[in-house]
């Protein structure tokens, strides 16, 4: 019993520790901040799945997002009052979605699977803002906030609330990505980035493989969305506007591709530097350009991947547990 | 994932080629190839370099679809079949490359040989390869030549196959890992067919009970019995 309780200490203190920062920083930062921390951060780890693992590189996941917030807008605008029915009907919108498009695209080669999903965000972004303005409202958008009603338990329409839900929801999603990481499933996902054809000799087919890292990665992203939705209890065609594209790939490589807290350090580096820079310069883009070239230039791995094995080999001198995220070393 | 179905007796051939033609694209690599395999035999390809015996392999395996000819294994086309499927079918071949998963390690190169044929029992392979199990938690990327054939090939054993495809197994490797590679095959044989593309022809002589010489091609001789398979014999042919 001891022994099970200390293996899974040692599985789980890396989200533990990572989340506990979070929800610390709630009394030294503003919480709207922390929320589209945290938000930011679900958004981007499906990106970075697919990135880093799958190799494949998306500028469509505003498509997904938009699927996720609008599944969730349309149920709490028109049909009902109850946010948690709202955010499981977003997150069904994009299971939905990914499950439909995903056996299409999956089988495009990594650069064409780029501009295909960028082209599905525009598809998206001009059915919500013209197409389907009679019910999305266009560039109005949907109003809902006042719809949604206090639920028991946890009240995720008081903003407090929602810090902790989403809190929970992300420490349960990176629980989720962890464990895919360390399946078997993880395994063939980089077999099927590093070499297709090897992964095939053994009886794997690649587009199985793809096609499920696909659905689960977008869905993650839907995810994201409806907690956007039911948080602002807004949404708008901007959600995905293909001039925010980039925004998941940017915050990934930010972070550290392929690594599991990357997502999470590259939002709150993204999110600072936008709420800072921003308030200093007007075009704070061009900051978060120079960056990543630097980033670039400076060896690709992000701040993440390069503050990791730093820390690993500082708490391996103090003799301390497995470092937080191991996947990075994994990675030579 | 079915369990392979029970080899085919000896008198039966296991795999047989007929007619094979290959191309890559306008160019046509395999001319109108025959072959067969009994179940335990070990069957060798040899040839200079481009003259098709990789394609053969690989034709095998799925991965090149043939202009014309027929493949089969225990009764069953091959032809048109994903190389997954026929992975699955119990046929694996083993590239010339000694590209492995070099991100992953040792034991999760295995772990991947396992999850798809549902074989979780490594006993063989660490019979045949007793480093491997010394070297369970290194990344495969750290590994030797030798090591990583090791590896590949091990990885194939999973499962049990009826069939292994193992193209140029020997090349670049030290002497004493060949000698290992060729006690080990000759063990295989009691189980498992093998197909393997060698230049090493010293090593043919010994272990194979057919050798098939191809050139520019087309097989230009097949060598079926244990007294006509020597060194001198197979490079008339080459």
């Amino acid at each position: 019993m001891g022994e099970a309780m200390v293996k899974a200490f040692r599985w789980w203190w890396g989200i533990l520790l990572a989340f506990s920062l979070v929800a610390l920083s709630r009394f030294v930062l503003p919480l709207a901040f922390i929320n589209e921390v945290i938000i930011f951060s679900i958004y981007t780890i499906g990106c970075s799945f697919l990135l880093g693992r799958v190799g494949f590189i998306s500028f469509g996941q505003p498509a997904y997002l938009a699927v996720g917030a609008y599944g969730t807008a349309f149920y709490l605008s028109y049909f009902g009052t109850n946010p948690y029915v709202g955010l499981l009907l977003g997150v069904l919108s994009g299971l939905a979605v990914s499950g439909l498009v995903g056996p299409l695209f999956v089988r495009l080669r990594s650069d064409y699977f780029a501009l295909v999903n960028l082209a599905l965000a525009v598809i998206i972004y001009y059915l919500m803002q013209k197409v389907l303005a009679e019910i999305t409202r266009g560039d109005n958008g949907l109003w809902f906030l006042t719809n949604i009603v206090a639920t028991p338990v946890l009240d995720i329409s008081s903003p407090n609330q929602f810090f902790i839900f989403a809190l929970l929801v992300a420490m349960a999603v990176w629980a989720f990505y962890k464990y895919l990481d360390d399946s078997i499933f993880g395994a063939c996902c980089l077999a099927t980035k590093v070499n297709e054809d090897k992964l095939m000799f053994l009886g794997y087919s690649n587009y199985s493989v793809r096609l499920t890292a696909f659905i689960i990665a977008n869905t993650t992203t839907a995810l994201a969305g409806a907690m956007y939705a039911v948080y602002l209890g807004f949404v708008s065609p901007e959600i995905t506007s293909p001039a925010r594209a980039a925004d998941p790939v940017v915050v990934t490589i930010l972070g550290g591709t392929g690594t599991l807290y990357g997502p999470l350090v590259g939002a709150i580096a993204y999110t600072g530097m936008k709420d800072v820079i921003s308030k200093l310069i007007g075009n704070w883009e061009l900051f978060i350009g120079f960056l990543l070239v630097f980033i670039m230039l400076a060896g690709e791995r992000g701040i993440w991947g390069t503050l990791q094995p730093r820390l690993q080999a500082l708490f391996s001198r103090n003799s301390a547990p497995a470092a937080m995220d191991d996947r990075a070393t994994k990675r030579p | 994932m079915p369990p392979h179905s029970p080899v085919p007796p000896h008198n039966e051939d296991l795999l047989t080629v007929r007619g094979l033609t290959v191309s890559y694209g306008e160019s046509r690599v395999l001319f109108d190839i025959d072959l067969s395999i009994s179940p335990r035999q070990i069957v060798a390809c040899v040839g200079r370099n481009g003259a098709g015996k990789t394609t053969l392999l690989k034709t095998i395996a799925g991965f090149l679809k043939p202009l014309s000819g027929s493949v089969t294994c225990d009764h069953a086309s091959l032809v048109g079949r994903m190389s997954y499927d026929i992975a699955r079918m119990g046929i694996k071949y083993v590239p010339q490359d000694k590209k492995v998963f070099s991100d992953l390690t040792v034991r999760e190169n295995l772990e991947l040989g396992s999850y798809a044929t549902k074989d979780y029992n490594w006993d063989r392979v660490t019979d045949y390869f007793p480093k491997l199990k010394q070297l369970m938690d290194r990344k495969a990327g750290y590994l030797s030549g030798g090591e990583r054939q090791m590896l590949m090939i091990g990885r194939a054993l999973l499962g049990s196959p009826k069939l292994l495809l193992i193209d140029e197994p020997t090349e670049g490797l030290a002497p004493s890992i060949v000698t290992h590679l060729k006690t080990v095959f000759g063990d295989l044989r009691k189980n498992t067919a093998l197909v393997i593309v060698e230049q090493n022809l010293p090593l043919v002589c010994a272990i194979s009970s057919k050798v098939y010489a191809l050139k520019e091609g087309r097989v230009v001789a097949a060598l079926a019995d244990r007294e006509s398979i020597s060194v001198d014999a197979c490079e008339r042919y080459l």
